[in-house]
């Protein structure tokens, strides 16, 4: 694959294969890029748009392609960095596929809840024409269009399960039905997962008709299909509710498919590593830290060394700041860097840095 | 203890609110005193919820049940109490910054609190400074307490603080704030009185704070 901008894509592919396989190439791989770099990335002030104009602009096709086809001009992409364009609508567009309505910020959005009673249950479908799903569909193909040779698509960011219940519910009374209601709960779970697959092979099938890889908002790319299971309620919930609420759910969401990389969004999520890994099915694990006192990443060595002892490719989020310690500390083996740094000629400092490590 | 604040105690922590409720009733029925009932019940088991949530025994819901058993047994003794001589331990204006609409953790802070013997004047999400001074200024309150989940928002809440010393009304709060990405640190810098990691350090830091 020919990317404007990747100086040898085959190579850097074949480093994330052997991490994928907990093995290094040359070095480890290292992706260039802050998380949550979407926080701060709206490419156009929206602040001052009514929330009707908002939506509007969430919904321009054309401007959404073409900001991000802007953004990555004439760029140069160092280690395992690619342009990657993925169709977004927030990270509960999987619960608006079944009638919720999102409302939209200026770099995300969210879902108003809508099971107020558990018969509203009933009223859950999931339609092809929802106008959520069609959107994202539109979007893919207009990138899809415009990609060749200058940027990757991939799918959007998709949470069924308990996620996606909970955004219908509202997490905090989520919370109570644990207790309350937990068969409803588990009814609910298993509507937002029920149509998981076919959601998933409608994109899929889309981006590998065009000759694209499977990638997402990760920018990790997988020959077969990637994808990214989370589950950030859990950061709320006992090991107890986690299994009897959530591993049902992943279980039949993970199989199937050839790389899932576990999205752990912090300390709390953590609490359930030995259930998310005793699936069997997660072939990579993203450590999310957390900001305040969840920083720096020196703390979390022993989640880390952790992962690795049981040979569990890990991706690794830190601050640039943080590398040289990281390094003296930590050995290689199945470690993906992510590191944001100011410019190119910072990201090549970074790099020769990760090449020595040893 | 005596019997009925012992089944009390344990339905709160069960978070059995019916338990909680008829638990109340029986030692009201047995001559106990509301002042009482919160004193040595009410107050000493959202405690031990504290206590078992920082030490992960218990997580959110449980947390979220055992404040509701509670709320329900202490709104059957407000009455009472209001009638005898129990002065709450303050009061405390408590919201979420502007721009953000994270409340579990607000909630929960909002409920340790009561479960402190606390009144809270809650003001919801998305609470903009002026609320809170409008807070400060009509409804009597010692302590303000803001959340913050966003750290696209926390800058909100060093706006509050220099929007009520810019209108005169520091000297008569304490301030204390928390959320996920908050720290000691961050709230020494913004001038904040004190930070608390959990809803149950929150409920002894308001201890410690209220005058
Ligand atoms: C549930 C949740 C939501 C729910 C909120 C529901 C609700 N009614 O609150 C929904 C889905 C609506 C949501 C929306 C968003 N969220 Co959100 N959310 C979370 C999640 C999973 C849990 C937060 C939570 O409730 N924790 C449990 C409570 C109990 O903990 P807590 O709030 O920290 O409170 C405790 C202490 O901090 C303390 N405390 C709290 N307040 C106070 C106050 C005082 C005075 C004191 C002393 C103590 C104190 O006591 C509490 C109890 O012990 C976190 C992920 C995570 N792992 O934390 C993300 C997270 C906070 N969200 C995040 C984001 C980005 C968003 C969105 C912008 C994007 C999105 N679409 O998801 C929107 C923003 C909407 C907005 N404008 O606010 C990010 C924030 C990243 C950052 N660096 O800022 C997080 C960290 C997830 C992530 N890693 O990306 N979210």
């Amino acid at each position: 694959m020919d990317i404007a901008g990747v100086a040898d894509f085959d190579k850097s592919m074949a480093r994330i294969d052997a991490w994928y396989q907990s093995q290094i190439l040359d070095r480890p791989p290292v992706r260039f890029m802050a998380h949550n770099a979407f926080l701060q990335q709206a490419s156009e002030d929206i602040s001052q748009l009514s929330s009707a104009d908002r939506r509007a602009w969430w919904f321009d096709v054309e401007t959404q392609v073409g900001l991000f086809a802007k953004s990555v001009e004439g760029r140069r992409f160092y280690g395992e960095t690619f342009p990657v364009f993925f169709p977004n609508l927030g990270p509960e567009v999987y619960a608006a596929f079944y009638g919720a309505e999102l409302v939209f910020g200026e770099v995300t959005s969210w879902s108003v809840p809508l099971i107020g009673d558990w018969q509203d249950m009933d009223r859950l479908a999931f339609d092809r024409n929802n106008i959520y799903f069609r959107k994202l569909e539109e979007l893919t193909k207009c990138a899809l269009e415009r990609s060749q040779g200058r940027f990757m698509v991939g799918y959007t960011d998709l949470h069924p399960g308990i996620d996606c219940a909970a955004a219908w519910r509202d997490p905090q009374q989520l919370c109570l039905d644990l207790f309350d209601a937990p068969e409803q709960v588990k009814r609910l779970t298993q509507i937002a997962i029920d149509d998981f697959v076919e959601i998933y092979d409608h994109f899929d099938a889309m981006l590998k008709a065009s000759g694209q890889l499977s990638v997402s908002w990760m920018g990790l790319p997988s020959r077969g299909k990637m994808h990214i299971p989370s589950a950030d309620f859990s950061s709320l919930i006992s090991p107890d509710f986690f299994k009897e609420f959530v591993l049902p759910v992943h279980r039949q969401e993970l199989g199937g498919m050839t790389h899932n990389v576990y999205h752990v969004d912090g300390k709390g999520v953590a609490r359930h590593m030995d259930d998310i890994i005793g699936l069997g099915d997660v072939h990579a694990v993203q450590w999310v830290q957390g900001v305040g006192d969840d920083q720096p990443i020196m703390q979390w060595l022993p989640l880390i060394k952790g992962l690795q002892q049981q040979g569990m490719p890990v991706i690794v989020d830190l601050n640039k700041k943080e590398l040289p310690q990281f390094i003296e500390a930590m050995s290689p083996e199945g470690i993906f860097l992510w590191v944001a740094a100011d410019d190119e000629e910072e990201e090549q400092r970074l790099l020769k840095l990760v090449e020595g490590w040893r | 203890m005596k019997a009925e604040l012992e089944l009390i105690f344990e339905a709160i922590l069960d978070g059995n609110m019916p338990g909680c409720t008829s638990g109340v009733q029986a030692a009201l029925d047995a001559g106990i005193s509301a002042p009482d009932i919160l004193q040595i019940a009410l107050i000493p088991a959202m405690d031990e919820v504290g206590k078992l949530f920082e030490e992960e025994e218990f997580f959110v819901p449980e947390m979220l049940v055992a404040a509701r058993a509670m709320q329900a047994g202490l709104s059957m003794l407000k009455p009472l109490l209001v009638d005898s001589d129990v002065k709450p331990a303050g009061r405390v204006a408590l919201g979420t910054v502007s721009g953000d609409l994270h409340d579990i953790g607000k909630n929960l802070v909002g409920m340790m609190l009561e479960g402190a013997g606390f009144e809270i004047v809650d003001l919801g999400t998305n609470v903009a400074p002026d609320r809170f001074i409008a807070a400060i200024n009509d409804q009597n309150v010692q302590l303000v307490a803001m959340s913050a989940l966003l750290t696209t928002t926390m800058p909100g809440m060093k706006k509050t603080v220099d929007a009520i010393a810019a209108a005169g009304l520091r000297d008569q709060v304490k301030i204390m704030v928390g959320g996920a990405p908050v720290n000691a640190e961050y709230a020494a810098e913004i001038g904040a009185d004190g930070y608390a990691p959990d809803a149950s350090q929150a409920a002894s830091l308001a201890r410690r704070l209220a005058p």
